[in-house]
């Protein structure tokens, strides 16, 4: 039967009927899936996670995931905290903005969970950071990013820039040359680290060649190399995010510019690159980070037990934005048990006093006026095998621009994100 | 600009342009004979870069998992042809909504069986030296490649029965079964063929890319413009319009910056669709009245 | 004629039902869990947004994958209005204005390129899918805080942050406040849309719809009227996008994503390509089971679900979910109740009470040297022909020879590569099809062309309406006219149900109501019986007591019994003109038809 002969019946009564049944249904179906409120008093504690397990960001956002999961339960066999359980209710936003918003006023308003930890993209952070401020709930932040957020309520335990590119940069001058060639994702993360960068090479007595922006969904980097090729800098910066941007290493490769030039990224492996690409194209890329799968440090070999245990020993790869989550909640662990309650006021107040955790990577203290943390930056080669050689190792590294910008404790209303000038 | 720079650029056009053509020419053809826009084709390609990574990695040298690859997504696009699209044909919105649904489905398994990152296969070849620069050959094979396909495909549509009846299954679909032409048996070859042609495309940027479920959404916005700008005719039409996206690209991105040079094929693709509503083909018509 | 063949329904009604929604919907906003309103509030910004796609592609025939762009314009507009504008007037419903009209200008501008442009079917879903594209790419790259429109940064990839929440001074701008905002504006332009689609308005957009050329021999502006179909969806769609950033406080490139099209059109898909309610439903199902997906499993399984919803829908239900159950739950009560059209109720036409009442204005029509060609083809070489008003012509020959070229450079479909054409004292050489359908041009098309999913009633009043304007005389006109032609009590079924001689008089109906001042009819009694093919030559005598008649035919029998002055075209040329009778014995003639002669 036709669309158009069914208006004639949708007349009159029957349109105010659809239209209201409609309503009362959907309404009312909705309603009934509210959940009551869990008690704040006894009982297991709900916290909340959103990652991206799915879609563009999933490479980065499942390991993310997995090491939420294995933290609950590692917090939890600790016996827990203030001696009660911990109950995740993890989301997946699906690599969209719009589900980040959605879940994040669930947790907010239905789950009534006492912390979140969630997002990759700076998008995603900035489109739930506002909900969880108002809602009251702090937000552990658990991602590299461009650094500079300044919010009382946020914690971010990833690496920030002055983490990242200040032991790398002097690395690159001192082993491969003074000249540099900047490629960033044209986007926010990529013009702020593009001017980092920038200064750090300034610093350290290099300069710049060139600074390109490549766009998120660029695929064939043609133009790219024959600039490489035709003004030969001694180290290539790669500011570079997400699948298709992978392809670049693989086309800097094969057009045997590994010889002349040597990459450095901060954004290489935390969305498994290495074995996306291969061996033969991660072999001599420089990466930084808060932690090394490779590692062989005690701490590191107990958790990886942990880790395969949970998921199997032939899990793809731990990243360090992982251990970034597991750290994330071992250090709102502690800062309750300090607090001895889950107060807001009395949490912050125990988790800018100065938290400390020994994670996988090493010892993790929140840095207690800009809310970032103070870790280890392991500097790292890829090698022929497709996996990573440690180069250095530094201890306790201050986010310091944060630290220079950023004081909550001294003004806890602040509410901004720092962008560096150049 | 020296000559070896010259020369590089050039190559690095050409490169661009086998690329597109490599990326569009599967969807070109599915549109041009059989006027069905293939909404899936980013994850043919995906597929068939699946196909390929997990055929190197099982040990197969890379030449014959590209076959491998380019004739499983063929059998696979044949089968699709059969329950699919057969029930369509005629209905643009509807073939155009079922391969997104397709697309979506497919992404969505792909996820499920290879997980969120999978084991990527090195670029084979090596580098050839050219004054201060050095070329990779694999580009120089996929340029010479895409020559290769446009005039197989040519050869094949031009030159063979199955060619002829094709193509007059594809123009005039009653009066090819009144004189006894198989019309949906050829569709079902044809799109093989198209979807074929998808794998393949997948199989030779699988050395040049990481592989992840979304590989697809990278390559899928070029080849639409790709095909579109050159209209109806699978064939001049996608040649030419590589030529002309492929050049313009890589020219603003060679002189200006990459984004420029994305910007600029955009706004080439609006005009031309300004001033030729049926893309290039319609320049080609036009040209010869 | 009874009024309901044109399913005209009182507006008394509609606006009962949007009221009841609205005391409802705003009443339950305030009564549900303020999560649960936010969510809610979501889902009908989407089922907006479904709307704006069912509007502009079920009724309006384009199909525009663009929604999505305009929504996010709209979106961004709301950020950018609001951030600069609410701290001063602490309201946002300025903003969602803005919205609005940003949407409707976005899509006044691609709709221009697209529509005035001449891109048709499928290259429009692709060039509104490359706009969608370009606008992500634009909005991607603004990151730098040189992009800012006041105190409003466009953000890049981040997105804009601090979109201040739909607020109504008085009004609290909570979850809840929100929910009821949204639901109140999602009503109004559901009763708006339902409206315009009851007008005029809507009639001709389904007529231009169903068959864009006869709507514009009718006499209608088609591309006119579908820019401003388009414009309405964007402007739909860019309120929606405004109540979105307002929902979220936040807007990111993301919503220009391939993803984020798709979704509306499987919302719109759900709820049935032309039901306005039922992109609501869709959308509602959709992400509520998306949501429910998300809830119990892994988010790879939900592009999953999806996806097989939509090729199954393609495949099995293209009409929507909720149609096909609405109408096979229908089909059964059909089966009791109403009576079916009987052949008692048949008339036997009668030509002359469907014109006889109109007065006697022919135009004189004149050909100049008409020549056409097709690249290298020659198909008509300096045509000159004239034919006084109110007379009959009949321009035979063999196929080939440029008559149904002739006929369209006529209309208008083609120009004369060399040559003029005058209706009367106008000349039309240039005008496009409607400006000559205003003149008095009126067109019986080889192969019927008619409204075969509109009613028959509804057939013959777009034509009677190009004419009065006005919908009371067009109904008046139309039902007079379908008298005259026997078909009344077909009037109500689907064009594309009558048989095919019905169908010929139902297109010469719509001519007829055109009130033309020239007719042209091409073959117009192919397929007909012989008793027909008389009464068609009463028909004809009837017509041109008050037009001019040019016949193109093959039946050399009816060709005689209309006893007019005829033209024999021949390979391009005019190769005789006479009577009849005169022309049977011209030896030449019979040898053109035998092929017995070399034409030069």
């Amino acid at each position: 039967m036709r669309n158009e002969s069914f208006s004639h019946w949708r007349s009159g009564i029957g349109r105010v009927g659809i239209a209201t049944t409609a309503v009362v249904l959907f309404f009312g179906l909705s309603a009934c899936q509210a959940a009551q409120p869990s008690s704040t008093t006894k009982g297991p504690i709900s916290v909340g996670s959103i990652d991206d397990v799915s879609g563009g960001l999933s490479s980065i956002g499942q390991p993310k995931a997995d090491a939420a999961k294995l933290a609950i339960k590692d917090i939890n066999s600790n016996g827990g905290v203030l001696g009660r359980q911990l109950k995740l209710v993890a989301y997946d936003a699906q690599s969209d903005n719009t589900k980040y918003i959605q879940y994040a006023n669930q947790l907010a308003q239905q789950d009534h969970v006492a912390v979140v930890e969630a997002g990759i993209t700076s998008a995603a952070r900035e489109a739930i950071r506002p909900i969880l401020d108002s809602a009251q709930i702090p937000y552990f932040y658990s991602q590299l990013y461009e650094g500079g957020v300044c919010d009382a309520n946020v914690f971010a335990t990833g690496m920030v820039p002055s983490q990242q590119l200040a032991p790398m940069i002097p690395y690159a001058t001192k082993h491969y040359g003074k000249t540099f060639t900047i490629l960033a994702a044209d986007y926010n993360f990529g013009h702020s680290e593009a001017v980092w960068a920038a200064k750090y090479i300034k610093q350290n007595g290099g300069t710049v060649v060139k600074t390109e922006f490549l766009s998120l969904d660029q695929t064939d980097f043609g133009s790219s190399i024959n600039n490489l090729q035709r003004d030969k800098p001694s180290v290539v910066v790669s500011l570079l995010v997400g699948g298709n941007q992978m392809s670049f290493y693989k086309q800097f490769a094969a057009a045997g510019l590994s010889g002349t030039s040597h990459i450095i990224s901060p954004t290489f492996g935390d969305g498994q690159e290495q074995l996306a690409i291969g061996a033969k194209a991660t072999e001599g890329i420089v990466v930084a980070n808060l932690y090394l799968q490779e590692r062989t440090a005690a701490a590191n070999s107990a958790f990886l037990k942990q880790w395969y245990a949970a998921y199997g020993k032939s899990y793809p790869y731990v990243t360090p934005s992982a251990v970034a989550v597991w750290n994330s909640w071992h250090l709102w662990a502690a800062g309750v048990n300090k607090a001895g309650s889950l107060d807001r006021a009395k949490v912050l107040a125990a988790l800018q006093s100065g938290i400390s955790y020994d994670g996988p990577g090493g010892k993790v203290t929140i840095n207690g006026a800009s809310h970032h943390v103070v870790q280890n930056v392991v500097v790292a080669e890829g090698t022929a095998e497709g996996n990573f050689r440690v180069l250095e190792v530094d201890n306790q590294v201050a986010p310091a621009f944060e630290e220079s910008k950023c004081n909550l404790i001294k003004s806890p209303t602040t509410n901004t994100q720092y962008i560096p000038s150049n | 600009m020296k000559v070896d720079q010259f020369i590089v650029i050039m190559v690095s056009l050409l490169s661009s342009v086998s690329l597109l053509v490599i990326v569009s020419l599967g969807l070109a053809l599915a549109f041009g004979m059989m006027g069905v826009i293939n909404m899936a084709h980013g994850e043919f390609l995906m597929l068939g870069a699946y196909f390929t990574i997990t055929a190197v990695n099982a040990g197969i040298v890379l030449p014959v998992a590209i076959l491998i690859s380019a004739i499983a997504m063929g059998g696979l696009g044949m089968v699709i042809e059969r329950i699919v699209l057969r029930q369509l044909y005629g209905r643009i919105w509807a073939t155009m909504l079922a391969t997104w649904g397709l697309s979506l489905l497919i992404v969505g398994v792909v996820q499920l069986v290879f997980g969120t990152s999978s084991n990527g296969i090195p670029t084979p070849l090596s580098t050839i030296h050219l004054g201060g620069y050095m070329l990779s050959q694999y580009s120089l094979v996929l340029i010479a490649l895409a020559g290769v396909l446009i005039a197989t495909t040519y050869l094949v549509f031009a030159r063979t029965p199955y060619g002829t009846m094709a193509r007059a299954a594809a123009s005039l679909p009653e009066m090819a079964a009144a004189v006894g032409i198989n019309v949906s048996r050829v569709n079902m070859i044809t799109f093989g063929i198209a979807s074929a042609l998808a794998g393949l495309g997948g199989g030779l940027l699988a050395p040049l890319s990481g592989v992840s479920p979304t590989f697809g959404q990278g390559y899928i916005g070029d080849a639409f413009m790709t095909v579109v700008v050159g209209g109806a005719s699978p064939l001049l039409g996608a040649s030419t319009a590589s030529l002309l996206l492929g050049g313009i690209y890589a020219g603003v991105s060679n002189i200006v910056s990459p984004v420029a040079g994305t910007l600029a094929l955009l706004l080439v693709s609006m005009l031309v669709l300004r001033f030729l509503p049926t893309g290039l083909t319609g320049l080609w018509r036009k040209a010869r009245q | 004629m009874k009024i309901s063949n044109l399913r005209t329904r009182p507006s008394q009604t509609r606006a009962l039902g949007a009221t009841a929604t609205i005391v409802v919907g705003v009443g339950l906003s305030f009564i549900i869990p303020a999560f649960t309103a936010h969510t809610v509030s979501l889902w009908v910004i989407y089922g907006l947004l479904a709307l704006s796609f069912t509007f502009v592609w079920g009724h309006g025939g384009i199909f525009s994958l663009g929604q999505a762009a305009f929504f996010g314009l709209g979106g961004y507009a709301y950020g950018v209005a609001g951030i600069d504008l609410a701290p001063t007037t602490h309201e946002t419903m300025s903003a969602l204005l803005v919205a609005a009209v940003v949407g409707a200008g976005a899509a006044a501008l691609l709709g221009y390129f697209v529509i005035y442009g001449g891109i048709r079917g499928v290259f429009v879903a692709v060039i509104t899918i490359a706009a969608t594209l370009a606008l992500l790419t634009f909005f991607t790259s603004t990151g730098d805080p040189a992009y800012h429109i006041g105190a409003a940064m466009l953000g890049g990839d981040n997105g804009m942050v601090g979109v201040p929440s739909l607020t109504i001074p008085g009004l609290l701008s909570t979850s809840n406040g929100t929910l009821a905002t949204v639901v109140v504006v999602a009503v109004i332009v559901w009763f708006a849309i339902a409206e315009l689609l009851h007008r005029p308005f809507g009639r001709i957009l389904a007529g231009t719809r169903e068959n864009e050329f006869r709507t514009q021999l009718l006499g209608y502006d088609v591309r006119g009227r579908t820019l401003a179909a388009f414009v309405v969806g964007g402007l739909i769609a860019g309120l929606a996008g405004g109540l979105y950033a307002g929902w979220g406080n936040f807007i990111s490139p993301q919503v220009f994503s391939l993803q984020q099209a798709s979704l509306v059109a499987i919302w719109a898909l759900v709820g049935g390509r032309r039901s306005l309610i039922g992109a609501f439903i869709g959308a509602f199902a959709v992400q509520g089971l998306s949501e429910l997906l998300g809830q119990l499993t892994s988010g790879a399984v939900i592009p999953l679900v999806l996806g097989v919803i939509l090729l199954l829908l393609v495949l099995f239900l293209p009409n929507g979910v909720l149609p096909t159950i609405v109408a096979s739950v229908l089909g059964l009560v059909r089966q009791k109740g109403t009576a079916q059209p009987s052949v008692q109720n048949y008339v036997e036409p009668d030509p002359d009470a469907a014109f006889g009442r109109a007065p006697s204005r022919g135009l004189k029509v004149t050909a100049k040297a008409v020549s056409m060609r097709f690249g290298g083809l020659s198909v008509l070489r300096g045509i000159d022909l004239e034919v006084p008003a109110n007379a009959v012509r009949t321009l035979i020959g063999p196929n080939g020879a440029g008559k149904s070229t002739f006929f369209n450079l006529m209309i208008g479909r083609y120009r004369p590569t060399a040559g003029e054409i005058y209706l009367g004292d106008v000349r039309v050489t240039r005008l496009r099809p409607e400006k000559r359908a205003r003149l008095g041009l009126g067109i019986k098309t080889q192969v019927p062309s008619i409204y075969s999913e509109l009613t028959v009633a509804e057939n013959v009043w777009i034509a009677a309406w190009a004419v009065s304007r006005r919908t009371q005389e067009a109904s008046r006109m139309s039902a007079h006219v379908l008298a005259g032609l026997g078909l009344t009590h077909r009037a109500a079924e689907l064009a594309g149900a009558l048989s095919h001689g019905e169908l010929q008089w139902l297109e010469i109906g719509m001519v007829i109501a055109r009130e033309p001042r020239v007719v042209l009819l091409d073959e117009p009694t192919a397929g007909m019986t012989r008793a027909e093919t008389r009464r068609y030559v009463d028909l004809v005598a009837v017509l041109a007591r008050s037009a001019t008649v040019i016949v193109v035919e093959h039946d050399m029998e009816f060709v005689r019994e209309l006893e007019a002055q005829v033209t024999m075209f021949h390979d391009g040329t005019v190769f005789a003109e006479g009577l009849m009778d005169d022309l049977r014995h011209d030896d030449r003639i019979l040898d053109v038809y035998l092929g017995r002669a070399d034409s030069a």
